[in-house]
């Protein structure tokens, strides 16, 4: 998985982390377990994509924590930058 | 627009591009560009469509030239410390290429000026500090029927998209909003000065290949650029049927200031300690000292038993402050901390204070 500079923080500024599940939900629980309270900056408690956060299945938009992945997919978070 | 004959000696390397040549020349004259933001990604921008011959180049900024924007805004020097950007830009771009105007809008986009100062453009180039500008600038784009090229930068990252009208989703189909606070602005994250050449730069050339109608613009492209890798990234985003401004069934019909995190008479009310006076609270008892600054800074210094909840997190982790607790908020300069206890007190919480100047400020006392 490859994380978004905002979010970096919780992977001790570390790009790229691997998480293991067959579904972007399920990659996002992992993930949650080896870095806390990433998955709730990007995921809200209604399971929604918080609206500045995006996904990526190799370059195709998740639209639904339910997308297969397959072994060596990569999923990218994206976020919202602000600066100029 | 026929080229005078120094224009031709200027732009003689354009000529001699068969995409280009005399008749693209004359469409980047007759051209009109605005940038919004004289700042890392503005600078590069505008100084390349003022050398490329873009005929009116506008200027969008509010700001003036602080000491601390030359480490990537190369559109100024050491001399303009204190003056006006919008001034400073038009200075510079006509002593750069007289032959162009240069127009200097030395204000603060709004709802109700927005309209107004995008009219008679043809490109819009987005390169803000301000998450609710960008949003505002693209509602007014789609509103208006005008192509932007949206641009923003954190640390070592750098994004980019074009919006053209009817060919593709708009910036809201990608972030449909964004609270403000959520995300760090470049003073408190850092940002690597060249980056922002790179991405202006690519701006640029998004607005001249939409003035001359060549190449493919990246319309329901996110162009993702990161520096320590050197890698760029590219990701697929549709139209979103259900976008507010752009979408089948739009609320959006009209620009519209964003809501405030909060309104400026609640942050009047936010009790202010100076570094002495929270010294003197924890030392007369327990205090519930929240820092809202990013793990990663926190992990690198904070106040003794304070708890780490970031700003982007606080409104949903509210509840975890008990009732009648008297937080004291502290981030690295005081922004975001202020933000924090204007949450607060709009949740109810009666008592909040935060430590002006922050962490700085605190270090610096000590």
């Amino acid at each position: 998985m490859r994380v978004a500079s905002p979010l970096r923080s919780y992977t001790g500024g570390v790009a790229t982390v691997t998480a293991d599940g067959a579904t972007v939900s399920e990659l996002l629980a992992d993930l949650d377990r080896r870095h806390p309270g990433m998955r709730f900056r990007m995921i809200d408690e209604q399971d929604r994509i918080r609206p500045h956060i995006r996904l990526f299945v190799n370059t195709t938009a998740v639209e639904s924590l339910g997308m297969p992945v397959r072994p060596g997919d990569t999923l990218h978070f994206i976020c919202a930058l602000s600066g100029g | 627009m026929a080229l005078s004959a120094d224009e031709r000696a200027r732009c003689q390397r354009h000529l001699s591009l068969e995409e280009v040549g005399v008749a693209g020349q004359e469409k980047l004259k007759a051209a009109r560009v605005l940038v919004i933001g004289a700042g890392g990604l503005g600078s590069p921008s505008a100084l390349y469509l003022a050398a490329s011959g873009i005929g009116t180049l506008g200027i969008v900024d509010c700001d003036r030239v602080e000491v601390s924007n030359l480490q990537r805004q190369v559109l100024f020097d050491s001399d303009d410390v204190a003056r006006p950007k919008a001034a400073v830009a038009r200075e510079r771009l006509l002593a750069l290429n007289p032959a162009i105007e240069v127009v200097a809008h030395d204000l603060e986009l709004r709802a109700s000026n927005v309209r107004e100062v995008l009219d008679g453009y043809d490109v819009i180039l987005d390169g803000t500090d301000r998450l609710a500008t960008r949003h505002l600038v693209n509602d007014a784009c789609v509103l208006l029927g005008k192509p932007l090229v949206s641009a923003a930068i954190h640390r070592f990252e750098g994004q980019v998209m074009t919006y053209v009208p009817g060919r593709g989703p708009c910036y809201r189909c990608l972030y449909a909003d964004v609270p403000e606070g959520l995300v760090p602005n470049c003073a408190d994250a850092g940002v690597l000065g060249v980056l922002p050449g790179v991405l202006g730069a690519v701006q640029a050339t998004e607005a001249i290949k939409l003035v001359l109608g060549v190449g493919e613009p990246l319309v329901g492209r996110l162009m993702v650029y990161d520096a320590l890798e050197l890698r760029f990234h590219e990701f697929a985003f549709s139209r979103r049927k259900d976008c507010a401004v752009c979408g089948d069934r739009p609320t959006i019909t009209e620009p519209r200031d964003p809501p405030q995190a909060c309104d400026a008479a609640t942050l009047a009310r936010v009790r202010r300690l100076a570094p002495g006076e929270l010294r003197s609270m924890l030392d007369a008892g327990p205090v519930l000292v929240i820092d809202v600054r990013e793990p990663r800074e926190f992990a690198v210094d904070h106040l003794p038993g304070a708890v780490n909840i970031p700003l982007g997190e606080l409104r949903e982790r509210l509840g975890e402050i008990t009732a009648g607790a008297e937080p004291a908020f502290v981030c690295r300069s005081g922004a975001r901390s202020l933000r924090a206890c204007g949450l607060a007190l709009e949740a109810g919480i009666a008592d909040a204070v935060t430590l002006e100047g922050g962490m700085l400020a605190w270090s610096a006392a000590s």
